[in-house]
């Protein structure tokens, strides 16, 4: 069973895009219309701001958080082309960096998994996906896949960081050869998966499925099984479950997990991959597990607010 | 489990709204930490054991293992109910008093299973079993009995024949009668029913729970005694007491008499148990089935409720029960209740009886490994508790592992204790890449709180060199704004990890520098300055520092560089000075005077050294 047991009341101006638990669920930042990102404590069942980030110009569409080693770390993307990366120093926040290399409204950011260092993936509604690197010293390496998606890319997410053979055991001190892949969702109705070949980014596989804008894709964690797994959702009203199981990554198929009566607009993962978080335009959020039999059951509903639901996390959250 | 978090996108200025959910609010109620606590201590014993006895027969221990589990079950019922009387907040006592009935139905089932699948007692000690279970379940016999005992005349006690029908209709004949020696004694005139019953109660064969008798010996003796009793009710032998008579007809197992005492048994597993006391006492486990299934023409549950009211959730599980459906049960009891606890610990015991087959699930590989999982993922978003979940996630073989390694990176690591306490538990079970990942964590946050020190340690220990490099840039950085290091103890007892990155070789070099001077060891101090020059060991942006560093070692009174060490520190300085461009020589005023300096030091100290050691010994 499933029950609230928190309401922030963000005081944001309108509309809030997105709301993402930090990494050990006791920090809460969300985004909105009114151009600002709030961050708060949300231990204990509080709800403190620490911080009011100002810097964007239009409506911000989503926040991600970076791995605690990196420090505090936030990333934000929004309308005004801008992805800004915010860090906090001493106890305040800052913008720490800006990126304004997309011609058009940045639609989301996602962090790559901390073995590959500080990177940052960011879909535009350009076509374009940039992938931000932290190089030291301030510094920001930029490689840019242009075209990714015919009229616009709505949705980035990194797959987890699996060494091939992963099962053995690597010697310590030595930097594994990871492959680095994540997946895509635009408005050529196409999930993408791209891989780092040689120090480029490929496109290695086009999964079709939808028949309308592809609005979020999330890569579940692993648990150690040599099988991927992919949920996308869409403005169709449907989400489905890719999986691969052949670990050379070649040939997905997809599952119908639901179809929903409106627009899906996000789907998260729990830190097992064993829960799927989906929320929509039909006002509800829907949490998902997979039964014995290989079919998907919804396990709950969250019924709340007025007007659709837009963004949806799992985390955990530690009661301090 | 997790939280999941929503945010509302709403039309309205007035409520911009993010609502946190979250699932297995349990864990956070603190009269049920005992139970976590004691269950762990309990589970841990059950799997050690399982590993040292491997493969032999002990349906002993693990009767003893269940009985455990239940008492510590009733002890937590216990304190809920201490803490329902003792709060005044009506909010809080309805929510201890529901936890108590929760917790009480738990016990139930669980003594259920215990005899039905774990003892998996036989027919005839079955029936002694079921009856000490219903005995123990069914408490408000106890009140009416003081009552009616305490009274003046307790036969002519309002409540009287109901206590003897309750003790009756529980087997409990010695009780029974007493009691109705007291009504003989008020009765005179029916002494003679009295007697007839009185001896009846006392013959009835009972199974034994020793090897004292047969099945069959008994099956025979009951059937005598029975007829004996048959003849007795038909002789209209209680024809004038309906009382007795409709003792009587409840030792012949008739069921509509038994049926009039609905409202002294309450429940219909209670009816069952009687039912099977008086007609069927060497009943088989695979016969209950027929005596409890719902829709079945001798349906305990069906004649009892009588088509008034539906069963409820506790009925259906009991059901399945009685009916051995055993993944039915922990189906029903996961639906029912509101953790994972019950199922889980019950799920592993049951496994340990070898009574459940391989059911393989997508996660985990079998339904105990997928309940364990749940709990004690549950248990991890708890800021002590997860320190439980750890050795269940340790016993699960499949995926165990990957489940802690997810979940124990997520621990907010708000202090060091708590940081090395996750740490050691990573260690010992060889976690090396969450070992990295909350040192670089520990370390990045020394780093942003000014604590050189404890970054450099954390860095150490995480061997991140790249890390370690740039604290031990800080560290230097801040020895030439301040003069002095901060962290001395540390830097000086580095040992070996000081070969973890360059920098960090240098800095424990350098601070070695420092102490050989302050130890008056000018020659050995002179050596090693050079030798961090010369062996590249300091970076060249420090070399202007070091050169200053040896001004004073240049001025001693006694001449400590050799004339081939001097010409050293010459060579370093025009690598310095030549690198720079015509425009950078000039701008620091300071730069330009500190090479003057040393340029006529280091001539002076050639000079001196020159006739040192051009001088011969003793001339």
């Amino acid at each position: 069973q499933v029950s609230v047991i928190n309401t922030v009341d963000t005081s944001h101006e309108d509309m809030i895009h997105d709301a993402q638990m930090d990494y050990y669920g006791t920090r809460l930042a969300t985004c909105s219309s009114d151009r600002s990102v709030k961050i708060f404590d949300v231990r204990n069942g509080g709800q403190i701001l620490i911080a009011d980030l100002r810097g964007h110009e239009g409506p911000v569409w989503q926040v991600a958080w970076a791995h605690p080693m990196y420090g505090n770390i936030l990333a934000s993307c929004s309308y005004d082309r801008k992805v800004i990366v915010w860090k906090e120093e001493n106890g305040t926040w800052e913008k720490t960096y800006e990126y304004t290399g997309h011609d058009s409204s940045v639609n989301s950011v996602c962090w790559a998994p901390h073995d590959y260092g500080l990177i940052l993936a960011c879909g535009s509604s350009d076509g374009a996906i940039s992938l931000l690197s932290y190089t030291g010293d301030g510094q920001w390496e930029v490689k840019k896949i242009s075209n990714a998606h015919t009229i616009g890319c709505n949705a980035v997410s990194w797959a987890p960081a699996v060494v091939p053979g992963s099962l053995v055991e690597q010697p310590s001190g030595q930097k594994p050869n990871y492959i680095k892949r994540f997946a895509s969702g635009g408005c050529d109705n196409l999930v993408k998966i791209w891989k780092e070949e040689d120090g480029q980014w490929k496109e290695e596989q086009k999964l079709e499925a939808h028949s309308d804008w592809v609005r979020d894709v999330a890569w579940a964690p692993s648990i150690g099984l040599p099988t991927s797994t992919i949920a996308s959702c869409s403005q169709d009203g449907r989400v489905f479950i890719w999986t691969c199981d052949d670990a050379s990554g070649n040939s997905w198929s997809p599952k119908l997990l639901h179809k929903f009566n409106d627009v899906v607009w996000h789907v998260s993962w729990s830190i097992t991959a064993n829960i799927l978080a989906v929320s929509g335009g039909d006002n509800k959020v829907t949490l998902w597990k997979e039964s014995v039999d290989g079919l998907w059951a919804c396990i709950s509903d969250v019924n709340k607010g007025q007007g659709g639901v837009s963004a949806v996390t799992e985390g955990q959250q530690n009661e301090q | 489990l997790s939280r999941c978090v929503a945010g509302t996108a709403e039309g309205g200025p007035s409520s911009s709204h993010v609502f946190v959910v979250r699932k297995d609010q349990d864990i956070y109620i603190q009269t049920l930490r005992k139970l976590f606590n004691e269950s762990h201590g309990i589970f841990l014993g059950l799997q050690r054991s399982e590993e040292e006895l491997a493969g032999k027969p002990r349906k002993a221990q693990l009767v003893q293992v269940s009985k455990n589990y239940r008492s510590v079950i009733r002890a937590c019922m216990e304190d809920m109910h201490q803490a329902a009387i003792s709060t005044r907040e009506p909010a809080l006592q309805s929510q201890y008093s529901t936890q108590v009935s929760i917790l009480s139905a738990m016990e139930l089932i669980w003594n259920l299973c215990e005899i039905l699948f774990v003892e998996a007692a036989a027919a005839g000690p079955l029936l002694l079993r079921l009856l000490d279970w219903v005995r123990l379940h069914v408490c408000d016999v106890d009140n009416m009995v003081r009552e009616v005992l305490s009274s003046e005349q307790p036969s002519k006690h309002k409540l009287f024949w109901n206590v003897v029908d309750i003790f009756v209709l529980q087997g409990r004949m010695d009780e029974a009668r007493h009691l109705l020696s007291k009504e003989a004694t008020a009765n005179p005139t029916s002494g003679n029913m009295y007697k007839i019953l009185d001896d009846l109660m006392k013959k009835m064969p009972v199974p034994s729970l020793g090897n004292t008798q047969t099945l069959t010996e008994m099956e025979l003796k009951w059937q005598h005694w029975h007829e004996e009793c048959q003849r007795y009710l038909q002789d209209g032998t209680f024809a004038s007491d309906s009382h007795m008579e409709s003792i009587c007809k409840i030792l012949l197992g008739d069921e509509d008499a038994i049926l009039e005492k609905k409202e002294l048994m309450t429940t219909w597993y209670h009816f069952l148990v009687t039912r099977l006391l008086y007609s069927h006492p060497t009943v088989k486990p695979m016969e209950l089935r027929f005596y409890a299934q719902a829709g079945n023409r001798i349906s305990s549950l069906d004649l009892f409720l009588g088509g008034e009211s539906s069963p409820e959730p506790l009925d259906t599980i009991l059901m399945a029960a009685f009916e051995f459906e055993i993944h039915q049960v922990i189906k029903e009891c996961s639906i029912a209740l509101s953790n994972w606890w019950f199922v889980a610990h019950l799920t592993d015991l049951l496994d340990h009886c070898k009574l459940l087959q391989s059911h393989n699930l997508y996660f985990g590989s079998n339904m105990r490994e997928f309940l364990l999982l749940e709990y004690a993922s549950g248990l991890f978003s708890h800021h002590s508790l997860w320190q439980l979940g750890v050795d269940y996630f340790d016993h699960c073989p499949e995926y165990g592992r990957v489940y802690l390694e997810l979940h124990i990176e997520r621990i907010p690591l708000n202090t060091e204790q708590k940081a090395l306490k996750v740490l050691r538990i990573c260690e010992q079970r060889q976690m090396h890449e969450q070992v990295r990942s909350i040192c670089k964590i520990m370390a990045m946050k020394a780093l942003r709180n000014n604590r050189l020190g404890s970054a450099l340690s954390w860095s150490i220990r995480a061997k991140d060199a790249a890390f370690a490099t740039l604290i031990s840039d800080r560290f230097l950085k801040d020895y030439c704004e301040r003069g002095s290091f901060s962290d001395l103890d540390l830097i000086d007892n580095l040992g070996p990890s000081m070969l973890l990155s360059d920098r960090l070789t240098f800095l424990g070099k350098y601070r070695e520098f420092h102490r050989l001077y302050g130890e008056q060891r000018f020659t050995e101090a002179a050596r090693l300055l050079l030798m961090l020059m010369t062996a590249h060991i300091a970076p060249c942006s420090f070399w202007m520092t070091l050169l200053t560093d040896a001004l004073p070692l240049l001025e001693q009174k006694e001449v400590i560089f050799s004339a081939e060490q001097t010409y050293e520190l010459m060579r370093c300085l025009e690598d310095l000075t030549v690198g720079k461009s015509e425009k950078q020589k000039f701008q620091d005023d300071n730069e330009t005077t500190k090479v003057e300096m040393l340029r006529l030091a280091l001539a002076r100290n050639l000079a001196r050294v020159i006739v040192k050691e051009g001088t011969l010994e003793g001339s």
